[in-house]
């Protein structure tokens, strides 16, 4: 690349700019920004919903190309399509989201974060300003390389132009992303969702819930220290899993499971299998203590939210308990009934979202304190219209990255030759 | 359960492997032993992919519930990426690290033998939980060199012996980095899309993984084009290593940590 590294003298904002007149109109954004945040109190953010969206995408593309192709030789647009500009709003970029990164995100005590309003920098004017001018620097070299199309060219539009795209079908689409969540219970129609707003939503299908369904992993197994009430081995981490003849050692303790009953109540001096709302896990163990040789024997059970925890003392200073069982998967049941009298079955699990109609649907959560008998299922709806523009952005990316991995910085050391 | 015969194969796995190091090492002065080396990597990744199979064939389902399977999976395929890479840019040293790496998620497996029904909560459940973090493995090791490559040059620079070639060297690992730092963003964003319903939520993670990509970037481009102004290009190089360190160990010091979906207690 023709770079003149003869150092020649140059004034401020003589031709061509360069990374001192690219900082300092960053900035300019910037601080243009912030007095806006300060000064115009709106409260509603920017947010463009359809058509005008869609207007706005097609009236900047159309008008990055019209300077591209006919002004592209004024001072501005040559600037626009030039490193500098672009590493100096890739920097204030990076500095703005490098806030975000720092200050956390909610409302703060400091007067200061508030007015600048630095605790909400995605819908910030001076994250906005600047983030159009990266938009506009990645626009222009877009239409400047695809116009003049070679195929050495195609990496370098694969990386800039779907950058481009998921960028600004990514801010454009928030406008029209709607996200909406819906209570479903076992065995009722339910056709009222609500908004980020808590809003009521009438939708133009309701859910019909057949079945929720939670699969549980067993529990686990944990010694803890009486007098703190924590777990005193392995750091607290890496606690064994609950199965029927498994022996496991803690400290001196030698503990055996006897047996284990995934669904039990207490009934005098033992658990027994019962088939109960709310019945929880127990099990009977035999601990030996190594140094004394003597074996105690005795039910633990992680209790729910019916049956109360039972946990076995085995010494002064420790306790055996049993922890909550941990949730495997949790899938629901469901019909999805139109207003023609339709019924579409789908099981909704987490990973694994159901399309219709352009919703997704998606497994959110349910009652966790009824747990696995939980009747509540909990459905996220979230309908993204411009996710097809963002996948074409993002799949670019992506054949891009194996490009870059591929060809390495090839040219670089071709050059330098 | 085939978990039994883990110790046996992984045995045989990893003695395979350190073998194969071995000769690596030496291929460096006598380059033909080399073979021998791929050689052995290959036999000890077959041995791998049979227990793989008995695994699944006996659990019926993809071994993919379990922290203990997730990390047989990254066993299995860090050999693989490392070979690829090796193959386009002949580094002995990567394809050491990718076989280290495998070993050593093996050797986790084999020392933690409860943690082979530890239990992985249902996001995490997903066929994108592998690829995304396998990339980031890569993407992490190859920066990390680059900047070894970095630090390096601003010494020679000191001592006035610099030499070109260095910087050729951490440009080419920053491009191979990069490619693997932007497919672990985007595998995340497919992810997060099918997890949670949405490809970006600016959780700090995200943030700082976004911010290690730009500081990258920003090399990249001042790179392409400064190509005589080197020491600045180190600079950026060494503080672009910086914002990857805070990503991958400082976001849970940070005032915002307690926000993040990304905290779980380990991989
Ligand atoms: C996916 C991310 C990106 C990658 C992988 C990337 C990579 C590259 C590479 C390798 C080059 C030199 C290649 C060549 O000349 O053929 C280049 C040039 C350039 N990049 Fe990027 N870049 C990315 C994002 C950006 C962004 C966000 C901007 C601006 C905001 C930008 C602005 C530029 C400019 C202005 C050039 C010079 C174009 C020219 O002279 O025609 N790039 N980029």
């Amino acid at each position: 690349m023709s770079e003149n590294h003869l150092n020649v003298q140059r004034n401020l904002w003589e031709n061509p700019w360069g990374y001192v007149e690219s900082f300092f109109i960053g900035f300019g954004l910037i601080v243009t920004g912030f007095f806006l945040e300060v000064f115009v109190t709106t409260s509603n953010t920017f947010t463009l919903s359809y058509p005008y969206n869609v207007v706005f995408l097609a009236g900047y593309v159309s008008i990055l190309f019209v300077l591209y192709k006919w002004f592209s030789t004024t001072q501005l647009i040559r600037w626009l399509t030039k490193v500098p500009a672009s590493i100096s709003s890739i920097s204030l970029v990076t500095m703005m989201v490098m806030i975000m990164g720092i200050i956390p995100q909610v409302t703060s005590q400091n007067n200061i974060i508030n007015n600048l309003g630095l605790n909400h920098i995605t819908s910030n004017w001076a994250f906005l300003l600047i983030i159009f001018q990266f938009l506009t620097c990645l626009g222009l070299i877009s239409i400047k390389r695809i116009l003049q199309f070679k195929w050495s060219n195609f990496g370098f539009i694969l990386n800039h132009t779907g950058l481009f795209l998921a960028l600004i079908a990514g801010i454009l689409g928030t406008g029209d992303l709607q996200r909406l969540s819906i209570n479903v219970y076992e065995g009722k129609p339910s056709w009222i969702a609500t908004d980020a707003n808590r809003n009521e939503v009438e939708l133009p299908f309701a859910f019909f819930l057949k079945d929720f369904l939670i699969d549980e992993y067993n529990p686990k197994l944990a010694l803890v220290d009486n007098n703190t009430g924590s777990i005193s081995h392995n750091n607290g981490k890496n606690l064994y899993l609950v199965e029927k003849g498994e022996t496991y050692y803690f400290n001196n303790f030698e503990v055996k499971i006897e047996d284990f009953l995934p669904n039990a109540i207490r009934f005098g001096m033992r658990y027994e299998v019962v088939n109960e709302i709310g019945s929880p896990p127990a099990a009977k163990i035999s601990v030996k203590n190594i140094e004394t040789d003597t074996i105690q024997t005795g039910w633990i059970s992680s209790g729910s939210f019916r049956y109360p925890y039972e946990s076995f003392k085995i010494s002064e200073d420790y306790s055996v308990v049993m922890t909550i069982p941990e949730v495997k998967k949790f899938s629901s049941d469901i019909d999805i009934l139109t207003k023609d009298g339709e019924r579409i079955s789908a099981i909704l699990e987490v990973n694994k979202p159901f399309s219709y109609k352009g919703w997704k649907i998606y497994q959110l959560s349910y009652d966790d304190k009824m747990g696995k008998w939980s009747n509540l299922s909990v459905l996220e709806l979230v309908k993204d219209p411009w996710l097809p523009l963002i996948y074409i952005g993002i799949f670019m990316m992506i054949a891009g990255a194996f490009y870059m991995f591929w060809m390495g910085n090839k040219t670089t050391k071709n050059q330098l030759k | 359960m085939t978990w039994m015969d883990f110790p046996l194969y992984s045995s045989i796995i990893v003695i395979l492997w350190i073998i194969g190091l071995l000769f690596l090492l030496i291929s460096y002065t006598k380059e033909f032993v080399s073979k021998v080396a791929y050689t052995l990597f290959v036999a000890g990744w077959a041995v791998m992919i049979v227990f793989v199979i008995k695994l699944w064939l006996e659990l019926g389902r993809p071994p993919m519930r379990t922290l203990g399977e997730t990390r047989l999976w990254y066993a299995t395929f860090l050999p693989l990426i490392g070979f690829v890479t090796y193959i386009r840019w002949k580094y002995k040293w990567f394809l050491a690290y990718s076989i280290g790496m495998a070993g050593m998620f093996l050797a986790i497996n084999y020392m933690n033998p409860e943690t082979y029904s530890k239990t992985l909560m249902p996001a995490l459940q997903s066929p994108w939980f592998i690829p995304h973090v396998l990339v980031y493995l890569f993407s992490y090791a190859v920066l990390a060199a680059s900047s070894i490559v970095a630090i390096k040059g601003l010494y020679d620079n000191f001592k006035e012996n610099f030499n070109i070639e260095t910087l050729k060297l951490a440009d080419n690992l920053v491009y191979i980095g990069f490619a693997f730092l932007t497919l672990g963003l985007l595998f995340g964003a497919l992810w997060a899309k099918e997890a949670w319903g949405h490809y970006w939520t600016w959780d700090p993670k995200e943030v700082w993984a976004f911010l290690t990509w730009m500081g990258y970037l920003i090399y990249i481009h001042y790179r392409h084009f400064h190509m005589h102004n080197t020491k600045q290009a180190l600079t950026i190089l060494a503080l672009a290593f910086v914002v990857l360190l805070v990503c991958w160990f400082g976001v849970n010091y940070l005032p915002v940590a307690n926000t993040s979906v990304h905290t779980y207690t380990q991989y």
